[in-house]
C-alpha cells in the first residue's frame, strides 16, 4: 500500500455582509452547560477559580473539536461511570467546543478526519509522533487537539494505565516508552499544539457570523452522482438550525430533503439531514464572514460513504460556482451545464472556446453547447459580472487517470454483528500538459470523469491468494463491496475474505482508453469505532 | 518502503522471520487512517505489508490478540476497557458471528 497523494480541496470564496450571532441566547446557553459541569462532572473532577470564569481540572487546560469533546464525555461514560443525559451531553460539547475549540486555521490541516474522510494515508507526520503515537491511530487525532504540557503528559499516563501493552509492542520495547512519551514527545507535542495560541485568541475575539440564509450547493453521493442544489438554512430554537436541500442530479433526477444542524465555535457545521429517505451528514467549515462552507457529505450509516460538498451563501450578487463537467476536449461539441447564482449577462468561457448554442437558461443554472478551438489550459468562465477562474479545463488528449481515493482499506462483515465498510471511488483526468509527459508537475487536471471499474490481483502474491475473486466486487458506480466476514473454507487455512487489490478505473477519451489504478486493501472488521478514529 | 515488495511467500511471524532492525525499518510504515502500523503482529496488514503473516482467519486467535489489548484502537481490549467484549462468543472460530463492535459516532 504505498503511500502516494493526499485528496485534494475545492475552496470558494465568498465575499459579503456580517452578522452578529445571538450573544445573549449564546450566555444563558454557558451558564446552563456550566451548571451541568458542576451536576455531573466534580463527582470527579474540582472546581477552581471564580465562578464566572471556573476552572475545571482536567477539563479547562484542553482545547479540541466538537467530536474531541464527545470522544473525551463517551469515554467519561465509557470507562469512569459518568451518567449524564443526550441533551446535557449536547449542550456540554457545543459549550465545550465553543469555548476551548479550535481556531479555524489549528483545525484546517485536519479536517478529513472531521469529516471522516479517511481514506488516505497521513503524510508529513514528525518521525517521533509517527512512532510514538499515530500508530494505532490517526495523527489527525491529536493534532485537532491542543494542550498544555502537563495535559499532554497526562494523556501519555492515561494511555499507559489503560493499555499497558503499548510498551511491548515494536518501536517501544527496543526503548524506554513511557520516558520518550512523557518526557520528550509531550514536551514537543506542548510545544507543537499549545493550549494558548494566538490564532485561538484571535478566533474567540472575531465576531462570528449567522449561517442562516439561502446557499447555493453543488457536491457529490456516490453512486447518484454529481448534484447542484440551494440549501435553505433558518434559525430554530437552542441555536440550532433548521435547512432544506432541494436541486438535482447531473442526470436530472430530484433531490430533496430536510434537517437540523448545529454551529459549534462559530465555523463548524455540523447537520443531520434525511435525502429521499436517506440519512445523511454534513460536516462542513465556514469562512471567516459566513459567506461559504466547504466540506463533506456522508451517509450517516455508513461514514465512508460520502463526497465533498460546497455551499456559497447567496448575497443577491452573481456568481458562478461550478461547470459540470469541467472539462472540454478540444475541437468536440460538448453539453456542459454552468452553475451559479443571479446569472445575468454575456457568457464568456475564454479565449478559443466559442458558445455554440445555449439550450436552456435560467439565473441559476445554464445548459449549453461549447467547442474548443484555441489552446489547452484552464479557462476563467464569466457570465456577465460573476467570473470563475480556472473553471474549465480545455485540453487535447487525455493522459492519465488518477483514482481516489488512491489508498483505501474495506472491511468484510454482514455474516455478524459487524457491517461492510465500503469505498467510494472516482476518477480523476490529467492531460499531459505542456512538456507532453503525463505525470509531471504540470499535467493539466481536468476534473472528475465517468469511468468503467474492475478489480485485479494487487500483485503476484494476491494473484497466488485469488484475492480477487474472494475479497469483493465493484460496481459501475464505482463503489467496491468487501465479501462476508467469517472463516472462508473455500480459501487457504479458512482465511477470510481479505485481500490486497488494484482498483482500476478505464476512461474512455475519443474512443481511446486511459486507465490509473488505487490501492485498496480489502481487511477484517474494525471492532472499535470512535467518533474520531 | 522496498519490503512492500520483498513479499515472502513462506513468510513466517515476524519474531521469526526478520531480525529485530529489519522490523524497526518496516513497523514505521505507514497505514490508511483507521488501520494500526502496530504489525507485530499486525491487525489489518503484516510487516512486509502483505497478509501472509498475519492471525488467519482472523477468528482463530482473536483472543489471544485482543486479551493483550495489542491494537486497542481496532479490537476491544478487554483487558481493561471491554473486559465482557466477546462473552458470548466463547470459541471466535465457532461463534463468530455473534461478534459485535463498539460504535460511537457523532449526532
Ligand atoms: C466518575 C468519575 C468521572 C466523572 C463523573 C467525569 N470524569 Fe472526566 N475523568 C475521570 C478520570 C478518572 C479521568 C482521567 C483518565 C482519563 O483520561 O480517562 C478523567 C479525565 C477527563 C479529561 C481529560 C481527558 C484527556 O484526554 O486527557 C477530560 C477532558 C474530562 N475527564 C472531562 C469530563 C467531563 C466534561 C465530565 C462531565 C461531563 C467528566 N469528565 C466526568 C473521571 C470522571
Ligand atoms: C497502543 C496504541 C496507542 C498508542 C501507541 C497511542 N494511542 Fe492514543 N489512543 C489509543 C486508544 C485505544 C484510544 C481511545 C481511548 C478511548 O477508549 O477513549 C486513544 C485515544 C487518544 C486520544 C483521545 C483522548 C481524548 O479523550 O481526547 C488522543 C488525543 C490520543 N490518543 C493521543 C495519543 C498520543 C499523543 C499518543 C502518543 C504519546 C498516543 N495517543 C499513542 C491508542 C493508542
Amino acid at each position: 500500500m504505498a503511500p502516494t497523494n493526499k485528496s485534494t480541496r475545492r475552496t470558494l470564496i465568498g465575499s459579503g455582509v456580517l452578522l452578529l450571532a445571538g450573544l445573549a441566547s449564546a450566555s444563558v446557553q454557558a451558564d446552563d452547560a456550566k451548571q451541568i459541569i458542576r451536576d455531573r462532572c466534580l463527582a470527579c473532577h474540582t472546581e477552581s477559580g471564580d465562578a464566572s470564569a471556573p476552572n475545571f481540572s482536567r477539563i479547562s487546560e484542553q482545547r479540541k473539536t466538537p467530536e474531541g469533546w464527545l470522544f473525551t464525555i463517551n469515554r467519561m461514560i465509557n470507562l469512569r461511570g459518568l451518567q449524564i443525559s443526550d441533551d446535557e451531553k449536547r449542550e456540554v460539547v457545543r459549550y465545550l467546543a465553543d469555548t476551548q475549540g479550535l481556531a479555524p486555521s489549528e483545525a484546517a490541516p485536519f479536517r478529513y478526519l472531521l469529516e471522516q474522510d479517511t481514506n488516505l494515508v497521513e503524510e508529513g507526520v514528525d518521525q517521533a509522533l509517527a512512532e510514538t503515537c499515530a500508530r494505532c491511530h490517526s495523527a489527525a487525532r491529536f493534532g485537532l487537539q491542543r494542550r498544555t504540557t502537563e495535559e499532554w503528559q497526562l494523556l501519555v499516563n492515561f494511555h499507559m494505565g489503560q493499555f499497558p501493552t503499548t510498551e511491548f509492542h515494536s518501536l517501544a520495547r527496543d526503548r524506554k516508552w513511557y520516558e520518550i512519551a512523557h518526557d520528550e514527545v509531550a514536551v514537543q507535542l506542548g510545544e507543537q499544539y499549545p493550549l494558548l495560541t494566538p490564532a485561538w485568541d484571535n478566533w474567540k475575539q472575531a465576531v462570528k457570523s449567522d449561517l442562516d440564509g439561502r446557499w447555493r450547493v453543488t457536491g457529490f453521493v456516490p453512486g447518484k452522482g454529481e448534484y447542484d442544489a440551494w440549501m435553505t438554512t433558518s434559525k430554530a430554537d437552542g441555536g440550532r438550525y433548521n435547512l432544506s436541500l432541494e436541486g438535482q442530479y447531473a442526470d436530472g433526477s430530484p433531490l430533496s430533503g430536510s434537517g437540523k444542524a448545529t454551529v459549534y465555535t462559530g465555523y463548524e457545521w455540523r447537520a443531520s439531514i434525511t435525502i429521499d429517505g436517506v440519512k445523511m451528514r454534513q460536516v462542513m467549515a465556514a469562512d471567516a464572514k459566513g459567506m461559504s462552507m466547504n466540506g463533506r457529505m456522508f451517509l450517516a450509516s455508513e461514514r465512508e460513504i460520502g463526497g465533498v460538498m460546497s455551499a456559497l451563501k447567496d448575497t443577491k450578487a452573481p456568481a458562478v460556482v461550478a461547470v459540470m463537467p469541467s472539462y472540454l476536449r478540444k475541437g468536440e461539441s460538448t453539453a456542459l451545464t454552468i452553475i451559479g447564482q443571479n446569472l445575468d449577462g454575456d457568457i464568456d468561457l475564454g479565449p478559443g472556446v466559442k458558445v455554440e448554442k445555449v439550450l436552456e437558461r435560467s439565473d441559476d443554472r445554464i445548459h449549453l453547447m461549447a467547442r474548443a478551438t484555441g489552446d489547452e489550459g484552464t479557462q476563467s468562465v464569466q457570465v456577465g459580472a460573476a467570473e470563475l477562474a480556472s473553471g474549465l479545463a480545455v485540453y487535447g488528449e487525455l493522459a492519465r487517470v488518477e483514482v481516489t481515493p488512491q489508498n483505501a482499506v474495506a472491511r468484510i462483515g454482514g455474516m455478524s454483528k459487524m457491517p461492510k465498510v465500503r469505498v467510494a471511488y472516482r476518477a480523476v483526468g490529467y492531460s499531459a500538459g505542456a512538456d507532453g509527459k503525463p505525470g509531471t508537475e504540470d499535467d493539466l487536471r481536468l476534473g472528475y470523469m465517468p469511468a468503467e471499474w474492475s478489480i485485479k490481483p494487487a500483485d503476484e502474491m494476491a494473484a497466488e491468494e485469488k484475492d480477487a475473486e474472494f475479497a469483493g466486487t465493484i460496481d459501475a458506480a464505482g463503489i467496491f463491496t468487501p465479501g462476508d466476514d467469517g472463516p472462508n473454507p473455500k480459501r487457504k487455512m479458512m482465511a477470510n475474505n481479505v485481500g490486497r487489490l488494484a482498483v482500476v478505473a478505464s476512461v474512455k477519451d475519443a474512443g481511446e482508453a486511459v486507465e490509473g489504478d488505487g490501492s485498496l486493501l480489502v481487511s477484517v472488521p474494525d471492532f472499535v469505532r470512535r467518533v474520531l478514529d | 518502503m522496498k519490503h512492500l515488495k520483498s513479499l515472502n511467500k513462506k513468510a513466517q511471524l515476524i519474531n521469526q522471520a526478520v531480525s529485530p532492525e529489519e522490523v524497526e525499518d518496516v513497523v514505521a510504515m505507514q497505514t490508511v487512517v483507521g488501520c494500526t502500523a502496530t504489525t507485530d503482529p499486525g491487525w489489518e496488514l503484516d510487516p512486509f505489508g502483505g497478509l501472509g503473516s498475519l492471525c488467519q482467519p482472523m477468528e482463530s486467535d482473536l483472543y489471544g490478540c485482543a486479551d493483550a489489548c495489542w491494537w486497542p484502537a481496532q479490537v476491544p481490549d478487554t483487558m481493561h476497557t471491554y473486559p465482557d467484549w466477546g462473552k458470548d462468543v466463547a470459541k471466535a472460530n465457532e461463534d463468530w458471528r455473534k461478534l459485535d463492535g463498539i460504535f460511537e459516532d457523532g449526532e
